[in-house]
């Protein structure tokens, strides 16, 4: 069943990609949100239930057995099933196939493991910033967003520097897969697989699987202390992730926290330059750089939206929902609901209390890299202030044509001089 | 001050988020290698906090034990 059997409110449009050019449509979740109940929201021939409230956000991510991930799809489109068993990976799987994915690779992304990588992190970090600073600015996404997430999840996982040219590559190559353009002929790479099966419908996926292949049997051959490792290695209870699981984990990883965490430290840097004073209290006050981090998670929501698909008939905000309907959870529009954070228009780097729902909203599908990720944004605040960068914004931003990543394709951002005149980075930097 | 109550972990469900360990390091630690939680000690916290963490926690693994009949 696609369409619901009552007449509920219709939402104003939210998923024409172009909308996203000018930003956010702010304005209509916010109508959405001041309607009573759930709206319908039409989308091709069906539509879905829009979820625009931080607590109904909240319920169903949480209540993942009603709201499933492993149905359809969790995007807004479904996939034809046998495409969607060739792609399966953790994000659209159900307990208990999930919990059992999840725990395999759970252990690298713990909190006391990711702090690990600190000294990885902050070495790559303090290398772009140094870069950006000597080319005395330029476009921030190409010079210090992008490769930032891209050179630590690679390094995270064992891939030899040597290869992470071609990574790049090919995880460009996936990012157009997300849009309607590709630039590779279906063949590229070597690929016979039909793109349907494909993630992102791309070639360059099957060469990522090729790769992930060969640097797992490596691995196997000659253990070393990466995640790749840990990944192609049992557990203790002896259990291991199939063939297709690792591979499909092996793409997941590496492209997941990259468009994502590149997002975040765009918008991030956009609002510092544009708020000056709240970047003058993160560089007062070096401990507001963890509260500065979730403000920019919340305020740049790189993934907007999260679909489940209801499982049985339910109910949420009084509203009945029928079996097998989409619910589409609008993260952006939950982390700017005032009914939860005060004045939420507001840049703010001193919020007390901050339960963004960038990461999603609870439930067991939270981000695994969340910490990876808020280690990637604080580090790379700690060096800013260390170096007392000031940014400055050129241009406006050129912002991506999508209702799911929040993207930025470039800006240009100058380093301006004042206090990082008077206060040249001390001998402690690398 | 609130009543104590002691909490405890389904190992079953638990995915290994951390979430319990940074809201009550003292009470809770992911094991390094199963990515499964463990309660430290007594497992006893004041019934605001316990629930604080029983939200936060995303796979719902974590209950405020019924107290025994006794
Ligand atoms: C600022 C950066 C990031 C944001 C905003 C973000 C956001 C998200 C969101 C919204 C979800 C879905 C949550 C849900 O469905 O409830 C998710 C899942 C996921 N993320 Fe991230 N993410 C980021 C960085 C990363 C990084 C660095 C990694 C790499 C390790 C990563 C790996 C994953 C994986 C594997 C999942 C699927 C988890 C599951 O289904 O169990 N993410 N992320
Ligand atoms: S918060 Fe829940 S899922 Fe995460 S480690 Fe603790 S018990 Fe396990």
């Amino acid at each position: 069943m696609t369409s619901p059997s009552t007449s509920p409110s219709t939402a104003p449009n939210v998923t024409d990609p172009s909308l996203y050019l000018d930003g956010m449509p702010h304005g209509r979740f916010a109508e959405m949100r001041e309607t009573p109940g759930l709206v319908w929201h039409p989308y091709g021939d069906g539509g879905f239930w829009a979820v625009t409230r931080h607590d109904d956000v909240r319920s169903v991510s949480k209540n993942a057995a009603v709201f499933s991930s492993a149905v359809g799809h969790t995007n807004l489109w479904d996939l034809e099933a046998d495409a969607l068993e060739a792609r399966r990976s953790l994000i659209d799987t159900d307990a208990p196939d999930h919990t059992r994915l999840r725990r395999l690779v759970a252990r690298s992304f713990t909190p006391r493991n990711v702090r690990r990588w600190e000294d990885t992190v902050r070495r790559i970090a303090a290398e772009l910033i140094d870069e950006f600073v000597a080319a005395g600015g330029g476009d921030w996404v190409e010079l210090v967003a992008a490769p930032l997430p891209i050179r630590v999840i690679l390094t995270i996982l064992g891939v030899p520097m040597t290869d992470a040219g071609y990574l790049v590559e090919l995880s460009n190559y996936l990012v157009e897969g997300t849009g309607d353009r590709q630039s590779i002929p279906p063949d590229a790479f070597g690929n016979t697989t039909e793109l349907r099966l494909l993630p992102f419908n791309s070639p360059a996926s099957h060469a990522l699987f090729e790769y992930g292949e060969r640097l797992g049997d490596q691995r196997r051959r000659d253990p070393r202390d990466d995640l790749v490792t840990a990944l192609v290695q049992a557990n203790e209870d002896g259990d291991r992730l199939s063939d297709q699981e690792y591979r499909n984990l092996f793409h997941l990883l590496v492209f997941a926290g990259n468009e994502t965490t590149r997002t975040a430290i765009t918008h991030g840097a956009i609002a510092l330059a544009d708020h000056p004073d709240q970047w003058r209290r993160v560089l007062d006050d070096r401990r507001l750089v963890a509260p500065a981090t979730e403000e920019i998670l919340r305020w740049s929501t790189p993934v907007m939206h999260m679909r489940r698909t209801t499982t049985e008939p339910t109910e949420l905000a009084g509203t009945p929902i029928d079996a097998g309907q989409k619910v589409v959870m609008w993260y952006g529009s939950a982390n700017r609901d005032d009914r939860v954070f005060d004045r939420p228009f507001d840049f703010d780097v001193g919020r007390e209390e901050n339960p963004h729902v960038a990461f999603g909203g609870g439930g067991p599908h939270l981000c695994l890299g969340a910490y990876l990720a808020r280690l990637e944004i604080a580090v790379l605040l700690e060096e800013m202030a260390r170096r007392s960068l000031l940014l400055e914004r050129r241009t406006e931003p050129v912002r991506a044509p999508s209702n799911f990543v929040h993207g930025v394709l470039s800006v240009e951002l100058a380093v301006a001089t004042g206090r990082a005149a008077i206060a040249p980075p001390g001998g402690d930097s690398r | 001050m609130s009543e104590a109550v002691r909490l405890v972990v389904d190992g079953d469900r638990c995915i290994g988020a951390g979430q319990c360990e940074l809201a009550e390091p003292e009470l809770f630690r992911v094991d390094d290698d199963t990515a499964v939680a463990e309660v430290l000690g007594s497992g006893m916290l004041a019934l605001d906090r316990a629930e604080v963490v029983v939200d936060r926690c995303p796979s719902g693994a974590i209950s405020i034990e019924e107290p025994a009949a006794d």
